[in-house]
């Protein structure tokens, strides 16, 4: 089993084909981020050859090293060391073949775009030292890089590879995966999560044109049939019985920081402030609803599927439809977005029953009703915040209380607790006394992952009381801000952005106003500016957003654009219109008009993104961060604007009139 | 039922559950799944063609009321290798992220131009607002659409 505490083998992440092109392997998920892209860059300038001759192959559980998952932003600070160190290692055992072949030192030899050189002219394509035996063996942990003189991709704005593809719509989803002999499922609905199934009468749909089988396996049930529609149909003609069974999350309290004489500073406090910020569920909500193509045969499977985690659903499919591990491929397709919806393999299991009920391949696409009612959704978070402020307005002591949901399968060691579902509930100020709880509660809603977890609730938390907390000492939130921040990168990024949105100058439209908002995530350092105008009724329009991030050494500086930018967009989206609604657990919300999110009509004008990463720094993830300050300094813009202060999203238009009436 | 579609200028023959919509045969049929499914209500705009000129949500026609249009997928806007100017320019603009909601978006804007081949942004965004992508493109498909304009 690869395993990641074994050494990084070559073979394993970096092949030199017969052609001279070369294939790099990597178990982290493209989902839009453009990592593909990216890691051809790395490699391609690593190896020194031209970047349309390198193939990336993404999540194939056959072929590439083990991975944990694609999470948390990391996939570009993990992967950068790793596949540098592999394709030099490759350069280096390229560079010595030729030495053997040419009777030259390697010290006399170079490489150019493809080719060993020998000083006197010589070249050899690599191709030419492959002579069948493939380039192997376990990559030095220490071993020399290609100076950045001698980079040629990273750091450019390259487009990306899958770009035609995409267009042309020849890029093949999920769910555009065709098998010879492929039949299609639908599954038969119980009324709520963790309902038993009591009894079941599936005769009429048995007899529906184009069905093949009804399958039950356990408490799913579903039918197949030779088109989507017939499969559809006869599934709404089951008669089944159910019995429901309530499902809760779990609950924990997890003391995350602990310093002494909070409450002492607190009550000696010149000034004391206290304020509670509420979000509501929302939904992942991808485009592209969950979909999977299962191939389970008596010797083994293939799972075409969307997934951040192929290896965990190797492990999940063979459970299931009792293989071993090592039988079952898993093939990630490019899927839509989905914002961590797809940690849980949901239609991918369901796949599997299918087709190893029916003993053919089997393509299984969630409706969007289905989407919404049945996939996990980001928790709703209630955020107790109170501090103390010194007579001269500097922060003394700071209490946090985060009421959630959980938001991940990971687990509830407290360990793991306060880095998932207690993301970001430290504040990135300092230096005071603080004391921050999670308090991890039950709710009958199915949740799990939303991009960056807890960081973009509590952080919405922490920016908007940062605002009110100048406000209430009378300092400006900008200020106040950099009194309290004493890294130098987290300083920068905020006065950048001070400076690039020309925070300090100028007056605003009447009822226009704007709001900053920063944080760390992930040691990435990100800063906004928002700038909304309010309508008399209590409408907020976003007009501007201005974004400096410093995501260390930069690979792609459009792809890190493209992700902020995006991650603004999608937390504006929820942070003015959604709310997922449910009942005892049951999504009500199951519909685009029930379940409005931003429109091209919705938004704004401009979305300005500066990246400066401090190329001195190791690259750190950008496909999080960018959505984690947006909602903080859109309200912090809609208090400057009119006056009022919102503490509960989404910021409906009879939200904003309220709090505007109360001052 | 049999029926004969016009879909990317060629004549299609097929034969199909009476209330197939056109979506499904696009894709199931006829082995066009550029077309995507995202909602099956017309709310999306994931599974948008172009229909005698205007761009409609194919999971709400029938393909019997379809095989009186003239269809155009988004595997039909290219001529050859030679890109539509829609889909050129969101490639250079690297207007998309996850890419599902990109097929309906250019089918929006090509539909748009053939229109109106100097649209002011108003108009772009009117034109794209029954597109709904989740990862967050807008402004650069808007500035992708000025770019094929010009």
């Amino acid at each position: 089993m690869w395993d990641r505490s074994d050494p990084e083998r070559l073979e394993q992440r970096i092949r030199l084909e017969r052609d001279g092109t070369v294939t790099a392997f990597s178990g982290k998920i493209d989902f839009g981020q453009g990592i593909r892209t990216a890691f051809a860059q790395l490699v391609a300038d690593e190896l020194d050859v031209p970047i349309d001759r390198v193939h990336v192959v993404l999540g194939d559980t056959a072929q590439v090293p083990f991975d944990f998952g694609t999470f948390g932003s990391h996939s570009i600070a993990q992967e950068t060391p790793r596949l540098r160190k592999a394709a030099a290692f490759a350069r280096r055992q390229l560079l010595e073949r030729a030495s053997a072949k040419l009777r030259v030192p390697v010290d006399r030899l170079d490489t150019d775009r493809g080719t060993v050189v020998e000083r006197g002219d010589r070249r050899i394509p690599y191709a030419d030292l492959l002579n069948g035996t493939p380039l192997t063996g376990a990559v030095p942990d220490q071993l020399p890089l290609m100076p950045d003189s001698r980079r040629r991709y990273v750091g450019q704005p390259l487009p990306r590879i899958e770009a035609r593809d995409i267009v042309t719509g020849r890029a093949t989803f999920v769910a555009d995966v065709r098998l010879p002999g492929m039949l299609r499922g639908a599954i038969v609905r119980p009324p709520g999560r963790g309902a038993k199934l009591r009894s079941l009468n599936d005769e009429a749909a048995r007899k529906m044109p184009g069905v093949v089988a009804v399958i039950r396996e356990g408490n799913v049930v579903g039918v197949v049939a030779e088109r989507e529609e017939q499969a559809r149909a006869a599934a709404a003609a089951v008669e089944a019985e159910w019995h429901l069974v309530p499902v809760e999350g779990p609950s924990a309290d997890v003391p995350m920081r602990s310093d002494a004489g909070v409450d002492r500073a607190l009550a000696r406090a010149s000034l004391r402030l206290a304020q509670t910020y509420v979000l509501p569920p929302i939904a992942n909500a991808p485009i592209g609803p969950s979909a999977a193509v299962a191939d389970v045969r008596p010797d083994g499977a293939t799972m075409y599927v969307g997934t951040h985690r192929p290896f965990g659903v190797r492990e999940q499919v063979a459970k299931t439809v009792g293989l071993p591990e090592d039988t079952v491929r898993v093939l990630p397709q490019i899927t839509s977005g989905s914002y961590g919806r797809n940690s849980h393999p949901d239609a991918a299991i369901e796949a599997a029953i299918l087709s190893k009920g029916a003993g053919r391949p089997v393509l299984l696409q969630w409706t969007r009703e289905e989407e919404f009612a049945w996939s996990p959704s980001r928790p709703e978070a209630l955020l107790e915040v109170t501090a103390g402020l010194d007579p001269d307005g500097r922060i003394l002591a700071w209490k946090y209380d985060e009421h959630t949901n959980v938001h991940t399968a990971a687990g509830l060691d407290p360990q793991v607790l306060s880095v998932t579902s207690g993301r970001n509930a430290i504040p990135p100020y300092g230096p005071f006394a603080a004391k921050v709880t999670l308090h991890l509660e039950p709710t009958r809603l199915r949740t799990a992952n939303f991009r960056s977890l807890a960081a973009a609730e509590n952080v919405f938390a922490i920016e908007s009381f940062m605002d009110e907390l100048a406000a209430a000492s009378g300092q400006e939130p900008l200020a106040f801000r950099l009194r309290h921040i004493e890294d130098p990168r987290f300083r920068r990024v905020v006065e950048r952005v001070a400076e690039r949105s020309g925070w300090s100058g100028g007056t605003m439209p009447a009822r226009h106003g704007r709001g900053i908002a920063c944080t760390v995530y992930h040691d990435t350092y990100v800063a906004q500016v928002a700038e909304v105008e309010v309508t008399m009724s209590g409408q907020v329009r976003l007009l501007n957003v201005w974004c400096v991030v410093d995501p260390g050494q930069t690979v792609n500086p459009d792809g890190v654009r493209n992700q902020i930018e995006g991650g603004i967009q999608q937390s504006a989206s929820w942070t003015l219109l959604e709310e997922l609604r449910h009942r005892d657990g049951r999504v009500v919300t199951t519909g685009w008009d029930a379940y409005p999110i931003a429109t091209f009509n919705d938004a704004p004008a401009k979305i300005e993104v500066l990246v400066e990463g401090d190329a001195t720094r190791p690259p750190t993830g950008v496909g999080e961060p960018g959505a984690v300050p947006t909602a903080a300094a859109i309200a912090n813009a809609v208090y400057a604007a009119c006056g009022a202060r919102v503490r509960q999203l989404p910021l409906t238009r009879e939200r904003v009139r309220k709090a505007t009436a109360t001052g | 039922m049999k029926l004969a579609l016009t879909v990317n200028g060629a004549r299609r023959d097929v034969d199909v559950p009476p209330n197939a919509t056109l979506l499904s045969v696009l894709r199931d049929d006829l082995a066009l799944t550029g077309t995507r499914y995202g909602c099956g209500r017309g709310q999306c705009g994931a599974c948008f063609v172009i229909a005698d000129g205007r761009a409609v949500a194919s999971c709400l026609l029938t393909a019997d009321q379809a095989a009186r249009m003239e269809i155009t997928t988004v595997e039909g806007l290219a001529r050859g290798e030679d890109l539509h100017p829609v889909q050129r320019a969101f490639a250079e603009e690297d207007a998309m992220q996850c890419g599902y909601c990109t097929s309906g978006m250019l089918i929006s804007a090509a539909a748009l131009l053939a229109r109106d081949p100097s649209p002011d942004e108003v108009a772009i965004r009117d034109a794209l607002a029954g597109n709904l992508c989740r990862c967050g493109v807008y402004g650069r498909a808007v500035r992708a659409v000025q770019r094929a304009a010009s």
